[in-house]
């Protein structure tokens, strides 16, 4: 016999009842108990007295329930994330700027196309308001004169409306001047946020096809009514346009942008790819990528960064539709559409305005973490726009498709959906009311696109400093507005104002990228090592324990009971055969060995395994003591090596 | 680690190892106690002499255990989970708790090396913090737009001027300016870098027309294509050359305006490069000229307290606030009332007409003790407004390596810093001009203008560095030397920004326009009459939002603590063990090793025997015989005959002596251990 195996042999022999042996349940627990590697359990077997056992099965259970706590927050708190900052100083890709003119298109050019619109609100003023003529500019015109055989078209459309507020239900048209009667509902466009005080509002009344569904749009001030109203028609007059005739009718790049200057190089109107937008006319795009290279600059400050002079030719503003003089400039990131009537920063004219940008990149994790989506392709919106995911795209689009779904158009300030025609009277009569009627639910989040669209995971922000000068000074005045004059003497002939002009400066003001990316805080490994840190703290406990925990209360548990039954079954199986059974049923120790005496010690190895007695012992009745703690301290050394030698002799 | 114990404590803890240890680790011991303290000397030679022995014993005999029952012994005995169950269950038990085991080992490894990995990524987490606190008022630049008054510099510019003012009559009405050209104009400065018009009609052969018509082409040509030049197809150029004029490059503007700006700032720095700079800072604008009110708080201050600096762009700048010789100022309470008023005049009539076209003030908000680049990151200010400027101080704070790449002082970043006379912090703008400074002085042998100077440099003039523009073209456009400068320079640890929300109104207000006026003229030049006009004069407000810090500081994510937890988090779930579990496998691993070397001393020597036994050349014994020689005494084999010129076998004479009893094999392995352990119990008490 090798003496490793006689060593093991030996420990086999000293331990106590392994598990799926044991007799009882008892036996089991107590086993389990003695022998398992958690430290609580060990105490209840080995404490003395009751109250010091019912302590430790107090601390026990007290030690099990805080570790399933622990763990289950442990769980919980997984899908959290760290946030982190980083700083880079790097050459940095310079955004893409887009420019528009704040009036979208050349009056002289448009003005044949919306002659009769004009007259009418300038009719509509006169009547409701009451001021004299009085126009400088445009005063050449006798419109008055033309006005006197003409139907109006407009107003018999969409009347404009003045309501007195103490005849509830009367409103006077202003074209006619007679009383009406107004029903359906009236929507006051400014109530909700502050009391009209005047007594006449001004407003004008959209039906739906079978005119008996009418709302009526009432404003607080007569300026945003005629604005609004103004506007309606217009969007009606220009979605009948093709888009060819409009960029014509629109400012060219070599109008628009007197000089260009980029990182020290001159540029011009070549640098600049035109992108047209609906209400904002031909709006151009420097640095679109359009030649597959987006240009960088490695250096900081006003010099490096986009320098550029516009014309502003206020002469040619559409007195109606815009009230204020300037240009808009618009930061974005080169596949991003720029939404020029959301965003974007007013440059006035006559002035320098310099902007210094600071770039934060800002990275989010998507599910589970968090709400957002990586490209859009998970938001169930079809995207119209030809540029990438964001926000606002979403909303947009979601928009334009539930008003080409209920209206059977679309709006004319944004993208067609495919297989869809922008409104007009001619083939949606009623489209305002329908397009009102949406959009006062989509503002209200009726329409579901707040809560089905998601916020993008990664964008780029460029945060602004804007700050303005007086340009040009006096003293440079005298030879500056010549020179340039004689830049855009190709495109213009007129002697340029100050007025005429606006200066831009776009730059980074330093190139410290700050990047916020948010990464996991927890990972897998995190959250078991968190695991082995409450076992152990609490019962010193690990994955070992919990397969012996399984292994004994799931499978020697179930197994010691259903090996109960089925003794149990035998025996009624067998007191059924024999029914006259005189003698008491003998305990199975008593049973299998007789020279076993039964009496009120611990069960040992031996009595427990119901084995006859080892054959080394042959001395009878003087059994050695084998009370466990005994045993186990001596396990080794000389126990070991004296039953050995006693063996041998 | 047992150097200083105690020779009788060591036998303590000798007596604790198992039992086949002790005669091996006698070695080791030995060692360690002939160190050990001279009052002990003795005993500890005596110990000494004992663990040689029994270590020689060990030597002679062979291992007392074998690698199996050292494993069972570990296995039974370790704090480690697992292995307690390979030894005590059944064979399929066995199999299954060994693979257990195993994989939870492989497990422990792969996500110590996991943890390990992350601690040394040097990752930071970041706290942020926002409110208000009683903070040092930021330093504030202030420059005029105009770097110099016109009527103090109009005799150095008086030939520039003419030149340009030619240069745009020729420009906006060629005809005419030929016919009056007879002004007598400066030719060196022209000749040197000349503006010149490129025809680009015909795309293949661009035809160059210089302005003046006298060099190039001829007369009649140019003449006749200057007028249609206007329409379309010119480009204005500025024609760079090397010293002997053969290398030339030009410089193309899409528009005149540029061209002639460009080309008119080159020259002037060329002027104001060869003039001292204190003559420079005389003809700028002075402090009690331009600062016309100030108050910080509810104290006044006037120019005084302010610290003059002159920077080459803006002529003088006065900074308030910087901390320099005196302490800086805090301001403890938000809003207007509590930051820094300040009234400035620009003098706008005074401006130099062709080289600033914007008229305002420059201003920049910076860090106490830092240079001030104003001109990348300035902001204007614009006349006859009062432009109101609330301040959020948004500071992050980096730990700088391995964490993060960034550098505390600049001492580390191998750019010599030309802004350390001024002695001010680093920042990485510093940094990056004394790079180009420093490449501008190697490439063209002089320094540029709008840079501080090096020792023993000159800045670059056209009269003693004739090529300087050509070069310096060159370096500015050159983006290879941009992004060396970009490699080289490392951001500075401590990055602060002041975030600002700008707003304007319209100042002074008409009704007040009056008064106004009539009280800085009279505290300016001491007149009766309005001297100053709206467009000459500035307000301004600096103060505090109500929240003016956000400090951003970074921490490290990952430190030792996290790391050792995580590491013994990992252990204790998956096998229950800590330290001292690899400090019992070390032990086993040494073990191992001694039991290892015993063998091979005891198969060394076993080789050398056989080596001995070489000379016998009959045929080995057979099993049946080497049984029956052991056990029966009275045994011979009868192969004395096959082999008759042998005698009996040479190790015949250690066959134990009649009398002692049979070897016992486990026994007799085992009872030379027992006395020995007896041995050292008795040394031991």
């Amino acid at each position: 016999m090798a003496p490793g195996e006689k060593i093991k042999a030996k420990i086999k022999k000293n331990l106590p009842v392994t598990g799926p042996q044991a007799p009882t349940i008892k036996e089991l627990m107590r086993w389990y108990c003695l022998n398992t590697n958690t430290h609580g359990c060990r105490r209840i077997v080995v404490s003395r007295g009751r109250l010091r056992r019912l302590l430790w099965i107090g601390f026990t259970l007290t030690a099990v329930a805080l570790i399933l706590w622990q763990c289950a927050l442990l769980v919980f708190s997984f899908y959290t994330v760290s946030v982190s900052i980083k700083v880079h100083f790097r050459k940095l890709d310079f955004p893409a700027v887009t420019i528009c003119n704040i009036n979208p298109y050349k009056y002289s050019a448009v003005r044949h196309l919306l002659a009769d619109l004009e007259q009418e609100t300038r009719e509509a003023l006169k009547s409701l308001y009451g001021f004299p003529e009085s126009r400088k500019r445009r005063d050449a015109e006798s419109w008055s004169s033309v006005l006197e055989g003409m139907q109006p078209r407009f107003s018999h459309r969409i009347p404009l409306l003045i309501f007195d507020q103490y005849e509830k239900g009367k409103a006077r048209d202003f074209f006619t001047g007679r009383k009406r009667k107004v029903d359906g509902r009236i929507i006051h466009k400014a109530s909700n946020v502050m009391h009209i005080e005047s007594k006449q509002v001004v407003g004008f009344q959209l039906c739906s096809n079978d005119t008996s569904d009418c709302a009526t749009y009432t404003f607080s001030s007569g300026i945003n009514a005629i604005q609004e109203w103004y506007k309606l028609h217009y969007m009606n007059i220009m979605a009948q346009v093709p888009l060819e005739k409009k960029i014509n009718m629109s400012y060219s790049a070599e109008e628009l942008l007197v000089t260009c200057f980029f990182d020290g190089v001159s540029c011009d109107a070549r640098n600049f790819t035109l992108f047209h937008h609906p209400m904002h006319g031909n709006c151009y795009t420097f640095n679109n990528r359009e030649n597959e290279t987006i240009l960088s600059t490695s250096m900081g400050g006003s010099e490096y960064g986009l320098q550029v002079i516009l014309y502003i030719n206020e002469e040619e503003y559409n007195p109606f539709l815009v009230s204020s003089t300037g240009a808009k400039v618009i930061i974005h990131r080169q596949d991003e559409y720029p939404f020029v009537e959301d965003v974007g920063t007013e440059i006035e004219t006559a002035m320098v305005t310099s902007i210094g940008m600071h770039l934060t990149e800002s990275f989010k994790l998507s599910e589970p973490y968090s709400q957002c989506t990586e490209d859009g392709s998970d938001v169930p919106i079809r995207n119209i726009y030809n540029a990438a995911y964001s926000l606002q795209i979403c909303l947009h689009s979601c928009f334009q498709t539930k008003m080409v779904e209920k209206c059977g158009c679309a709006q004319y300030g944004q993208p067609l959906p495919p297989e869809a025609n922008y409104c007009n009277y001619q083939q949606h009569p009623n489209w305002m009311y329908c397009y009102y009627q949406l959009h006062r639910a989509f503002v209200q989040e009726e329409l579901g696109c707040q809560s089905v669209c998601k916020e993008a995971c990664s964008f780029k922000e460029w945060t602004l400093t804007t700050s303005l000068a007086q340009w040009p000074s006096v003293v440079s005045e005298k030879w500056l507005l010549p020179v340039l004059t004689w830049d855009q003497g190709r495109q213009i002939n007129k002697k340029l104002n100050k007025t005429d002009l606006a200066k831009l400066l776009i730059f980074y003001k330093d190139l410290n990228q700050r990047s916020i990316m948010e990464s996991p805080a927890n990972s897998i490994e995190m959250l078991l090592s968190n695991f082995g840190g409450q076992l152990g703290l609490w019962m010193s406990c690990s994955v070992v324990c919990v397969i012996e925990i399984i292994e004994v209360f799931f499978i020697d548990f179930f197994s010691i009971i259903a090996r109960r039954q089925w003794q149990k079954a035998k025996e009624w199986w067998a007191r059924k055969q024999a029914p006259p059974c005189p003698e008491a049923p003998h305990s199975p120790q008593g049973q299998d060995n007789p020279a076993l005496d039964i009496d009120n010690d611990l069960p040992t190895f031996n009595s427990a395994l119901h084995l006859p007695p080892a054959l080394g012992t042959q001395v009878p009745g003087t059994p050695p003591p084998k009370y466990n703690t005994l045993r186990l301290e001596r396990a080794f050394s000389n126990q070991l090596t004296d039953t050995q030698m006693l063996d041998e002799l | 680690m047992l150097l200083h114990i105690n020779p009788a404590c060591l036998f303590k803890l000798l007596h604790g190892f198992p039992p086949w240890i002790m005669p091996t680790d006698g070695n080791l011991g030995g060692k360690n106690v002939q160190m050990g303290k001279p009052g002990h000397r003795e005993g500890a030679t005596m110990h000494v002499k004992k663990y040689l022995l029994k270590c020689l014993h060990r030597l002679q005999k062979g291992p007392g255990y074998t690698y199996k029952e050292l494993l069972v012994w570990y296995c039974n005995n370790t704090n480690t989970h697992g292995p307690k169950r390979i030894i005590c269950e059944g064979p399929k038990k066995k199999a299954m708790w060994f693979l257990l085991t195993l994989l939870f080992t492989a497990l422990v490894c792969w996500q110590w090396g996991n943890f390990i990995r992350t601690y040394l990524s040097w990752e930071v987490s970041i706290s942020l913090s926002v409110g208000f606190k009683t903070m040092d008022f930021p330093a504030v630049t202030i420059c005029n737009a105009s770097p110099f008054k016109y009527s103090k510099v109009k005799h150095l510019l008086k030939d520039l001027d003419e030149l340009m003012e030619a240069v745009l009559e020729r420009i906006l009405a060629p005809e005419l300016s030929h016919a009056n050209a007879t002004r007598t104009l400066n030719s060196s400065i022209w000749n040197h870098t000349p503006l010149v018009l490129i025809d680009e009609r015909n795309p293949h052969h661009p035809v160059i027309l210089d302005l003046f018509g006298d060099n190039h082409n001829g007369l009649t040509n140019s003449s006749a294509s200057e007028k249609i030049c206007n329409a379309h197809g010119c480009k204005m150029a500025m024609r760079l050359c090397s010293l002997n004029g053969t290398q030339c490059t030009f410089r193309n503007f899409t528009s005149a305006t540029q061209a002639v700006t460009e080309w008119y700032s080159l020259q002037a720095t060329n002027i104001f490069a060869q003039v001292p700079q204190q003559e420079l800072v005389e003809m700028s604008y002075p402090g009690e000229q331009m600062i016309l009110a100030c108050l910080f708080g509810a104290e006044p201050c006037n120019y005084r307290n302010f610290t003059s600096i002159f920077y080459p762009h803006y002529g003088n700048c006065y900074i308030f606030n910087w901390g320099m010789t005196e302490k800086a100022l805090p301001s403890a309470n938000p809003g207007t009332e509590f930051g820094l008023k300040l009234i400035l005049d620009i003098g706008q009539e005074d401006y130099v007409p062709f080289l600033t076209s914007t008229a305002g003030v420059r201003l920049m908000l910076h860090e106490q003790r830092s240079y001030p680049f104003i001109r990348d990151e300035g902001i204007y200010a614009m006349s006859g407004t009062e432009t109101s400027i609330g301040v959020l101080v948004d500071k992050l704070q980096r730990m700088g390596e391995p964490y993060s790449p960034c550098t505390v002082n600049g001492s580390e970043v191998p750019v010599q810093n030309f802004y350390s006379d001024y002695n001010t912090t680093y920042s990485i703008q510093a940094c990056l001009r004394s790079c180009f400074q420093d490449h501008m002085i190697h490439s063209c042998k002089c320094g540029h203008y709008l840079y501080p100077l090096p020792r023993g440099e000159k800045y670059c003039n056209n009269r003693d560095f004739p090529d300087w523009a050509h070069c310096y073209s060159d370096l500015q456009m050159s983006v290879a030397q941009r992004e060396t400068c970009i490699g080289m320079c490392k951001e500075s640890c401590n990055d602060t920004q002041y975030k600002m929300t700008i707003s304007m109104a319209d100042w002074p207000s008409e009704a007040s326009e009056d008064w106004i006026f009539h009280v800085l003229s009279q505290e300016r030049d001491q007149s009766t009459n309005i001297t100053l006009s709206r467009k000459g004069i500035v307000k301004l407000n600096i103060y505090f939002q109500e929240f003016n810090y956000r400090t951003i500081e970074e921490s490290a994510a990952n430190n030792l603590v996290w790391l050792l937890s995580n590491l013994g988090g990992q252990f204790g779930f998956w096998m229950g063990g800590s330290v001292l579990c690899l400090i019992e496998f070390g032990e086993i691993i040494i073990d191992f090793v001694w039991i290892t070397i015993i063998n091979l001393v005891a198969l060394a020597k076993s080789l050398r025997q056989r080596r001995a036994q070489a000379s016998y050349s009959g045929p080995p014994p057979t099993v049946a015989e080497l049984v029956e020689a052991h056990t029966n005494f009275g045994f011979q084999p009868d192969t004395a005959p096959r082999s008759p010129n042998t005698g009996p076998y040479p190790n015949e004479q250690a066959l134990p002596i009649p009398g002692t009893p049979p070897p016992n094999y486990d026994s007799l392995r085992l009872q030379p251990l027992d006395v020995i352990e007896s041995d050292s119990e008795g040394d031991a008490i």
